[in-house]
């Protein structure tokens, strides 16, 4: 049988009420999982969220900072050896350029030098078949003037005795 | 002046099921389910002033949580914040004067109590098994101690909030007696010395609001209170007005129900935290 009595009575001051027990410790879970799903959960989550994009923030800076201090060292370098790869193309078209120079220069004194040979050679060719020519002159000359002086016709023998005679002589005088 | 405990609203078959406490809790219980809704609603990267308190008070209870219990026990923060809001819920909630404290009831207490030692054992159990757990009443003081400390717990909550109700009751009706005898005695004594008690509440008014000292303003007022009263009572508009009720038992609310129902709260779930603590050690302790 349920008796329902409404009533003004007070507990006792110091007592345990098994129902009031009952009530406050639902109150307590309920309170508890209630708070937890609407308030603590998603607050929570967004500080941590909030902090992930913070800390994620600071990361990509500083990795951005790395990269630009990567980038200007690379840049630096490249600079650099571009201007090593400068000093040695120019170092190397002067070497060149001082090779050629005495290349060319002995070049031209040795084809002077040859040049000056063939033509003393020549020089003394000339001279040779200059005297020769002369020579010959000479002795038809000679003969003609003989025939001229002895005017007679002298044998083939006579003529060439004379001949001999008259250059032998030539040399003798020559000499 | 009675001194009570909770007022019993419904009997059934001669149970007390529902009093007063059972009312505080339901409305302390509700209050803080909306409040935290709303609060935990419609949260933002870029957080506005209310959510901006919110997330800080959340991050201070996970703070002092980790502090107390250890990083690998924040997730028992949810249960530690339920349980303080709960308490200072339930100890403030008799300032409305509508309801009556819910922690000023043993049962309340007694139930919070409880559930921190039935976590504590449960962690204990879990962490160590349970033939570690039995091993540890091999000691019988240890049963007594586990019988002490939630009865400890509950009635030191209980007491702090249940005397301050006490006192702030007794000086109501201290201040009632003292009021009813000096403006029964100002007013016995005629219009006389009625004008006369004004003319030097007035002059001390005067005094303290010149000079700037605090004494003077106090002591002004309640000497013109206390005439006014007298020349209210002598005119017949009213009878036995308790005009030294006022003001004073605000400064003594303010130490035993705000201050007080904040401290309790406070070990309340500090010792809760510890318990539990210590029933769930880190990880790497586990093995030892």
């Amino acid at each position: 049988m349920l008796i329902l009595t409404q009533v003004t009575q007070f507990e006792s001051l110091v007592g345990v009420n098994p129902w009031t027990a009952l009530f406050t410790f639902c109150n307590m879970i309920i309170t508890f999982l209630l708070l937890k799903k609407f308030l603590f959960k998603p607050v929570k989550k967004m500080i941590d969220e909030r902090q992930k994009e913070i800390d994620d923030m600071y990361r990509e800076a500083e990795a951005a900072k790395t990269e630009a201090a990567k980038l200007q060292a690379d840049y630096e370098e490249h600079l650099s050896s571009a201007r090593a790869e400068r000093d040695e193309i120019l170092r190397d078209a002067v070497s060149r350029a001082r090779k050629r120079e005495t290349e060319i220069l002995t070049e031209a004194k040795s084809d002077a030098a040859a040049l000056m040979a063939k033509a003393e050679s020549d020089i003394a060719q000339e001279k040779k078949k200059a005297l020769n020519e002369v020579k010959n002159e000479i002795s038809s000359l000679s003969i003609s003037i003989a025939e001229t002086v002895v005017e007679r016709e002298i044998t083939r023998a006579d003529q060439e005795r004379l001949v001999m005679e008259f250059i032998g002589k030539l040399g003798e005088d020559n000499d | 002046m009675e001194v009570n405990g909770p007022k019993i609203y419904l009997q059934i078959n001669g149970m007390n099921v529902i009093t007063q406490t059972t009312v505080a809790s339901f409305a302390v219980m509700v209050l803080l389910c909306v409040a935290g809704y709303f609060l935990g609603r419609n949260l933002k990267k870029r957080p506005g002033r209310m959510q901006v308190l919110t997330e800080k008070g959340v991050s201070m209870l996970y703070g002092l949580v980790e502090e107390t219990m250890g990083k690998h026990n924040a997730y028992w923060t949810p249960y530690i914040g339920a349980l303080f809001l709960s308490s200072i819920g339930g100890s403030l909630i008799g300032m409305t004067g509508i309801f009556r404290s819910a922690t000023s009831d043993v049962s309340t207490t007694i139930t919070w109590a409880l559930m921190t030692s039935f976590l504590v054992w449960g962690c204990t159990i879990k962490n160590s098994g349970l033939k570690n757990f039995l091993k540890g009443y091999i000691n019988p003081l240890n049963i007594v101690s586990d019988i002490a400390q939630p009865v400890s717990m509950a009635f030191r909550h209980f007491g702090n909030i249940m005397g301050g109700g006490v006192l702030t009751s007794i000086l109501y009706t201290g201040l009632a007696g003292l009021s009813s005898l000096v403006v029964g005695a100002v007013r016995a004594n005629g219009w006389a010395v009625t004008g006369v008690t004004a003319l030097v509440g007035a002059a001390l008014l005067f005094l303290g609001f010149k000079k700037g000292k605090l004494a003077g303003k106090i002591f002004g007022a309640v000497f013109a209170a206390i005439a006014a009263a007298a020349a209210l009572e002598l005119l017949g508009i009213f009878r036995e007005i308790p005009i030294l009720e006022v003001g004073i038992p605000a400064v003594l609310s303010l130490y035993f129900d705000i201050f007080s129902g904040g401290i309790q709260a406070l070990v309340f779930s500090l010792l809760t935290m510890v318990y539990v603590g210590m029933a769930c050690p880190p990880r790497e302790e586990k093995g030892k």
